[in-house]
């Protein structure tokens, strides 16, 4: 034991000792957002190293940094997470003199209401949150695809029982049964929110669980048949089938009653410690060619026009990931809540929950 | 002579070590398929161990673990024994409160404590020392209850003898105590080790930006799409933690033998 | 003449005693009491406008409510979960008994050198991560159809905390004096008797530590469940990390945990009594 000790010391010495100084960029994303080879693609041109942390729903990404972790350069969070960071003083504002490409962007997402003038915040991606499938299984059953009622009503959850998850996001959930209810996701009228809660509890003993991410992986293997999820990830659970050769393929649709887009944004916190590599890799990405790899390897929407010449043709013809304009007609963007509606959700939520 | 222990018994063991062992051999068996899913087999690679090696984040994550797991083991196997030692052998009613409770929280309160602590009052940056501390905090505990119950059971008669014999307090507690409680030293360091390696959920909260460990970059990743390379990584730290307790074995052969 | 000898014996200095008793309070007072207060506190204090929690002394004077308090006790559904969670981990606890003592009473009897292998056996398990033998777990249950369901929960629970019952277990079976078991046997008991009668009342005190190493863990977990449990299996743990993590509602997170705590202690507390019982290495029985 005394021989044991001294021992045990120097490895640990060993192992901690520092790593050689070198750029880094600390970027905190959503799962499976940017690919390995543009970041790769990003490292050679930079010199310097990116190191992703992940999330899986603003909420998340908000109560993390409430709670203090700094030390993030880059962070992407949604449209309705931008305005809740702006609000409470969070960001640092854009050097646009660093982002020759922002000329870039899409019209139509420059000078967004969570952001005007876009001070703050470049758009990145976008996504849908939609329904993905299991299209053979559908099929067999003779069940709907596009409409949020596969998911939320028991005549065709009891066909499908323990094998569909939702998000285990309160605004993604509440604000799909909302919109199946047919309210805006921005209504604050208590009664339509105790409605929809009503919804999501009655459906709730036939799903099989709340997942932000491992449907993507259920759906490939076939353990799940519907998931509540974002397009992109669909887009990746249906390439993963493929991959595998399952007997089986993936299907998404934007469901007939509506859905929530959610528009992607780069923002750079205050406490950043490399606003420069921050703004570098933002003007990397507001690149056509890099930009594109957003929906061609990514399959999320693509807010940057210079990009679109790149993607390719199959994924631009997609209606989950490049909404037409009917669809876009009826997606709507959630807003931050003031906080005695934030609470009331968070209460409700709970309960969900705990039902 | 001792009470041989039947083959019913031998049974009932062999089926709690084929419990234990069964969802590993999956795992390993899993870090050699050709398939991204870990669904079916489809044949034999070692591409994922490959992909492993070239994986700087990973690596990186697993030399933290690894580093703050040696550390962590180290200093709460010192304290964990003096705490289970002065818990048994004198009455200090305020000690075993202290010491057992961060076993009995829920490690999900003890990350947010030790979080709001770092940040809001101490302002210290997380890193590679907040979580030290958080994992000693909650392996003390560990190792005291594993050294008290040892001490618990040691023969009075023995040290007394000792102290008749005119030891001092200090040579009747390295010649006659310590021996005797080292194996419980012993298994209180594995446990602190592999507490440490393997914890989450506290790490969740206190581990900051620069430094992720193994269990967060697992975590992340299965989230994502857990690839066999989580696979072929948990065999390799497997197989390094088997390396370690043989070498500590080895430099400890003695006080094994006698168990 | 008895006295005395008592107080040399037990007549390290309390100087040693503090020496030896300091270092381990001193750095849990630091980041474990403190910490924990801080937690109480803020299970009074009022949330955040964007998560995170309210000042709680504001030009001097004190913000504070017991609205989260009254959340949790407005409604059953909380007690409902609470009492879900300790019937789960009870039944965890017993199968982690039930598995764990033919293995412990088995390496404890096993010739000496064989004895360090089998119990690096049972460690090593540990050596893996817990996502990933959890993950195994999905691989497994997957296919069978039991994923998400109430018995992956408790698979998964028992599968890890497993080690943690067989190791007080064996630590107290070793001391056991085979001689004890001799003398039943001379006397005429049988194999069930023998262990009814001398083994278990010998081994409780390791139970109990093994317990409270099962249990108590266990009512905190939240990783278990959430991926391997379905929507109605969450546990408090749950509860706590949403709190904290989905809704930032930390004076509810807080309370929650507090409540979780104190129910906890009390249990420990029993625990402790329970191992405090010495297991005599001579085998006078107590």
């Amino acid at each position: 034991m005394k021989r044991l000790a001294p021992l045990l010391a120097l490895a640990a010495l060993a192992l901690a000792a520092p790593a050689p100084a070198e750029d880094v960029l600390h970027l905190y994303n959503w799962n499976n957002y940017v690919s390995d080879e543009t970041l790769e693609r990003f490292e050679a041109q930079c010199r310097c190293r990116v190191q992703q942390d992940y999330y899986s729903d603003n909420e998340e990404m908000l109560a993390k940094l409430e709670a203090g972790a700094v030390g993030y350069d880059l962070i992407v969070p949604t449209g309705n997470a931008v305005e809740s960071l702006i609000r409470r003083g969070a960001l640092r504002p854009l050097d646009k003199a660093e982002l020759p490409h922002l000329a870039n962007v899409k019209p139509e997402f420059l000078d967004p209401f969570y952001d005007p003038g876009n001070r703050y915040s470049v758009p990145y991606a976008s996504t849908v949150t939609l329904i993905g499938y299991n299209v053979e299984k559908m099929r067999s059953l003779g069940l709907p695809t596009d409409t949020w009622a596969l998911i939320f009503e028991p005549r065709y959850l009891k066909r499908i029982m323990g094998r569909v998850t939702v998000l285990n996001s309160q605004h993604e959930l509440l604000g799909a049964a909302m919109i199946y209810l047919g309210h805006a996701v921005q209504d604050r009228d208590p009664a339509h929110w105790e409605e929809a809660k009503r919804l999501v509890i009655r459906a709730k003993p036939y799903w099989a669980t709340f997942s932000n991410s491992t449907y993507i992986k259920d759906l490939a293997i076939g353990n799940i048949w519907v998931a509540h999820g974002y397009s992109n990830d669909m887009y990746r659970a249906r390439e993963d089938a493929k991959a595998a050769r399952r007997p089986f393929t993936i299907g998404f649709t934007t469901p007939k009653e509506g859905a929530v887009l959610a528009v992607d944004n780069f923002v750079i916190p205050k406490t950043a410690p490399r606003p420069d590599l921050a703004h570098r890799f933002i003007d990397f990405m507001l690149e056509g060619k890099n930009a594109a790899d957003v929906s061609n390897l990514i399959g999320a929407g693509n807010t940057n026009a210079a990009a679109m010449p790149y993607i390719r043709p199959e994924i631009a013809a997609e209606p989950g990931i490049f909404p037409p304009p009917a669809d876009l007609a009826r997606l709507q963007m959630v807003r931050d809540f003031d906080a005695a509606m934030r609470r009331r959700l968070s209460r409700m939520w709970t309960e969900i929950k705990v039902r | 002579m001792s009470a041989r222990a039947g083959p019913a018994l031998w049974a009932a063991a062999l089926a709690a070590y084929g419990f234990l062992y069964l969802p590993l051999a999956v795992v390993v068996i899993f870090s050699f398929n050709d398939s991204a899913l870990n669904a079916g087999w489809v044949g034999f690679t070692t591409s994922w161990y490959a992909k492993l090696l070239r994986d700087g984040d990973m690596l990186r994550a697993a030399g933290n673990s690894l580093a703050i797991a040696t550390a962590s083991a180290a200093i709460s196997t010192v304290l964990g024994a003096m705490a289970g030692i002065a818990m048994q052998r004198w009455r200090m009613p305020w000690l075993p409160a202290l010491v057992m409770t961060p076993v009995a929280m829920p490690e999900i309160l003890l990350g947010v404590s030790l979080l709001l602590f770092f940040r809001q009052v101490l302002d210290l940056t997380l890193g590679f020392f907040s979580i030290l501390a958080a994992h000693v905090t909650f392996s003390i505990g560990f190792v005291a209850l594993i050294v008290r119950v040892r001490v618990a059971g040691l023969d009075p008669a023995l040290l007394e003898a000792a102290r008749d014999l005119g030891a001092t307090p200090w040579k009747a507690f390295g010649r006659v105590m310590l021996p005797l409680i080292a194996p419980a030293l012993v298994a209180g360091l594995l446990l602190a080790f592999t507490l440490s390696i393997d914890d989450f959920v506290i790490t969740f909260f206190v581990a900051g930006v620069g430094v992720k460990t193994l269990p967060l970059q697992i975590y992340s990743m299965i989230k994502v799409a857990v690839t066999p390379e989580v696979n072929a990584v948990s065999t390799l730290l497997m197989a390094l933690n088997l390396g370690v307790v043989l070498a500590a074995l080895r430099a400890a052969p003695d006080l094994l033998r006698r168990l | 003449m008895a006295e005395r000898r008592e107080e040399r014996f037990a007549g390290e200095s309390r100087w040693t005693r503090w020496l030896v008793a300091g270092p381990p309070a001193a750095f849990l007072l630091l980041f474990f009491a403190v910490p924990a207060l801080i937690v109480v506190l803020a299970s009074f204090r009022e949330p955040g406008e964007f998560g995170g929690l309210e000042p709680w002394l504001e030009a001097g004077h004190l913000r504070l409510t017991l609205d989260a308090y009254r959340f949790l006790a407005s409604d059953w559904i909380y007690a409902e979960i609470f009492a879900r969670s300790l019937l789960v981990a009870g039944l965890c606890t017993m199968l982690c008994v039930v598995l764990a003592y033919p293995l412990a009473w088995v390496i404890a009897r096993s010739p000496r050198r064989r004895r360090d292998l089998m119990i690096l056996l049972v460690v090593l398990p540990f050596a893996s991560n817990l996502l990933v033998r959890v993950y195994a777990w999905i691989i497994l249950l997957g296919p069978a159809g039991l994923l998400y369901t109430p018995f992956a929960v408790v698979a998964g629970l028992v599968y890890v905390h497993l080690p943690f019952m067989v190791l007080p277990l064996y630590a107290n079976l070793e001391m056991h004096d085979p001689a004890l078991l001799e003398a039943a046997r001379n006397l005429g008991a049988g194999p069930w008797t023998r262990f009814r009668r001398v083994t278990f009342p010998l081994s409780l005190p390791g139970i109990y530590a093994g317990s409270a190493l099962v249990f108590i863990p266990i009512l905190g977990m939240f990783a278990i469940p959430e991926l391997l449990g379905g929507t109605g299996d969450i546990l408090v743990g749950n509860l706590i990390k949403e709190a904290f993590l989905d809704n930032r509602d930390w004076p509810l997170g807080a309370a929650l945990s507090i409540g979780l705590t104190v129910a906890v202690l009390a249990l420990a507390a029993l625990a402790a009594r329970g191992a405090r019982r010495r297991a005599p290495a001579t085998g006078a029985l107590p």
